[in-house]
């Protein structure tokens, strides 16, 4: 059994990696790049450091900030109704818990930079698709972590409430979502966090942020103000992502 | 389903926390208060925005009412590509990173390495994928190539702290035991540390595979190979058609692997009976994503895309 799987793994890794059924991973390849690229590379290594403050690139790094907070704030909020529809036992039935875990694996399945390549096609460049991404990658997140919350809640203070005579919706926001808060906050922070790094890429497919920075620069084989902006990027998801995991220390 | 079963209730019963209105204001607050300055100032054209539903709609249509089924070969032949740069970069990340979890977790390695590899090893993750692939690029050309090692040197960021956390959650005794019959280090880490960590860190490479697969789908917008170039084509020339068609085939594919991937890691965990109790107490690694501050949950079942 243990030789099938091993023989499994050999044979999927080899075909991944050769030239002809694969990605043509090779080593020599590599290393005869690099001593090419060499003028690229001295590029990298002597990062621009005029531009660190140059107001295209703070305005883009705001405009990063912002579709973060829009996305997150709007994408977090619409995440709560799906995170009840797909908890057993919180949906109102098992249609609704059915179809709202099949929606939430849908949403997932795409990734964020895809999102933004279809909305840019839909609502034209800038920030507005960016944001529209974000949203859908911020439900599929949330939702999917918070559902999971809610299968494991105490299930006393919602039989307390149906007794009362309360509805369903009644029991989630007063027997589930009291339990569930702390959680969601801390998920809500670290979407924030994700969305920072998300944004920075969304630029490349014309989604507004910082990306589309990168991406001027880069097609303009400027890479010593690549490697500034990369380092900017480094620090800003540095120290959020330090405050975030300590406050999300404190919430749970 | 277990989950229905009224949780057991011994003991003192615990007092819910008393609710602190100040400090859930102050939360209000300050999430009103940017995201009001941030919709304010953003620059979004609310013509687009009225605009946006209408077109959203019609385009939706033109995708999948019918997708071109004809374009079904292509698409899932590139997926094919970005699923091996998800395999090779997910092999490279597990080879560099396991050796590296070693090495930065605080009950193995020594205080200085640890913490500067920690260090480095967040680094390394604070980097995304599309923006590693643009840097590897001018070194590895357009194409898999990059996709690949970009996938695996944030794979080995990602991998790593994850390793190293596992390894510091270990059971001193096997280590002391195996110190105490005379094992060398590298011998007391085979036999006392590494047994004891591998199901979870081989769930932790499938966990990771099954990101790498969202990751390498969209490497091609930048040129570094996969389905997300032709996706890219695809919607540059309103060929609403067919990039349908590719987005069905990213979809089926993603949800296919991670059912797969997830089914084995949770038998790798949860061992050939699988019945691991969802409401014991036991950390199995397998419950409810738990965010003690780390950036990637302890929870190999739940998927953080990032």
């Amino acid at each position: 059994m243990i030789l099938v799987w091993v023989g499994l793994f050999v044979a999927i890794t080899w075909l991944s990696a050769s030239e002809r059924f694969g990605i043509g991973f090779s080593l020599p390849e590599l290393i005869d790049n690099f001593q090419r690229a060499e003028r690229i590379v001295a590029q990298f290594l002597d990062p621009e450091w005029d531009v660190f403050f140059a107001s295209r690139i703070v305005d883009a790094f705001l405009e990063t900030l912002q579709m973060a907070i829009i996305g997150a704030v709007i994408g977090c909020s619409l995440a709560l109704v799906f995170a009840f529809l797909a908890s057993r036992v919180s949906a109102p039935g098992t249609g609704a818990f059915v179809a709202g875990k099949a929606v939430l694996n849908l949403l997932r399945a795409i990734p964020d930079v895809m999102y933004a390549l279809v909305f840019v096609a839909l609502v034209g460049i800038g920030a507005l698709p960016g944001i529209l991404a974000l949203i859908l990658f911020n439900i599929g997140v949330v939702a999917k972590l918070l559902s999971e919350t809610v299968d494991g809640v105490d299930l006393g203070p919602i039989e307390a409430a149906h007794a009362a005579g309360a509805s369903q919706l009644q029991a989630i926001r007063t027997g589930i979502f009291p339990q569930v808060l702390p959680n969601y906050i801390a998920y809500s922070l670290y979407t924030f966090e994700l969305n920072l790094r998300a944004s920075a890429v969304l630029g490349f497919v014309g989604a507004g942020g910082i990306g589309e920075v990168i991406d001027v620069f880069r097609n303009a084989f400027e890479y010593e103000r690549v490697a500034i902006v990369i380092i900017q990027i480094f620090l800003i998801v540095f120290v959020v992502e330090t405050v975030s995991i300590a406050l999300r220390r404190r919430l749970v | 389903m277990t989950s229905v079963d009224a949780p057991q209730r011994t003991g003192t019963p615990v007092r819910p926390d008393r609710p602190r209105p100040v400090a859930r204001m102050t939360i209000n607050l300050v999430v009103a208060a940017a995201f009001l300055w941030a919709g304010l100032t953003v620059d979004v054209d609310l013509g687009q925005l009225v605009e946006a539903p209408a077109t959203f709609v019609r385009i939706l249509g033109l995708m999948f009412l019918p997708p071109d089924l004809g374009d079904l070969v292509p698409s899932l032949a590139a997926m094919q590509e970005s699923v091996q740069i998800a395999w090779i970069g997910t092999l490279i990340g597990a080879l560099f990173s396991l050796p590296l979890g070693f090495v930065a977790a605080k009950n193995v390695g020594d205080r200085v390495t640890s913490n500067t590899v920690r260090q480095v090893l967040n680094g390394i993750r604070a980097v995304p994928e599309l923006v590693l692939a643009i840097a590897l690029i001018p070194l590895a050309g357009l194409g898999p190539f990059s996709g690949t090692l970009a996938i695996g040197i944030h794979s080995i960021g990602t991998l790593g702290k994850l390793t190293s956390e596992v390894i510091e959650g270990i059971d001193a005794g096997p280590l002391e035991a195996a110190t105490a019959t005379g094992a060398s280090r590298l011998a007391s880490m085979r036999w006392g540390v590494l047994p004891q960590v591998m199901p979870e860190v081989i769930a932790f490479w499938l966990y990771r595979f099954e990101i790498n697969i969202r990751a390498s789908a969209i490497l091609g917008v930048v040129g570094a190979g996969g389905i997300g170039g032709l996706l890219s084509d695809f919607v540059t020339y309103r060929r609403w058609d067919r990039a349908g068609t590719a987005i069905i085939v990213v979809i089926g594919v993603t949800i296919l692997i991670d059912l797969i991937s997830g089914a084995i890691r949770r038998r790798i965990i949860a061992g050939p009976q699988g019945d691991v109790d969802p409401g014991s107490d036991v950390d199995l690694g397998v419950h409810g994503p738990t965010p003690d501050g780390s950036d990637e949950r302890r929870d190999p079942r739940g998927v953080l895309p990032e």
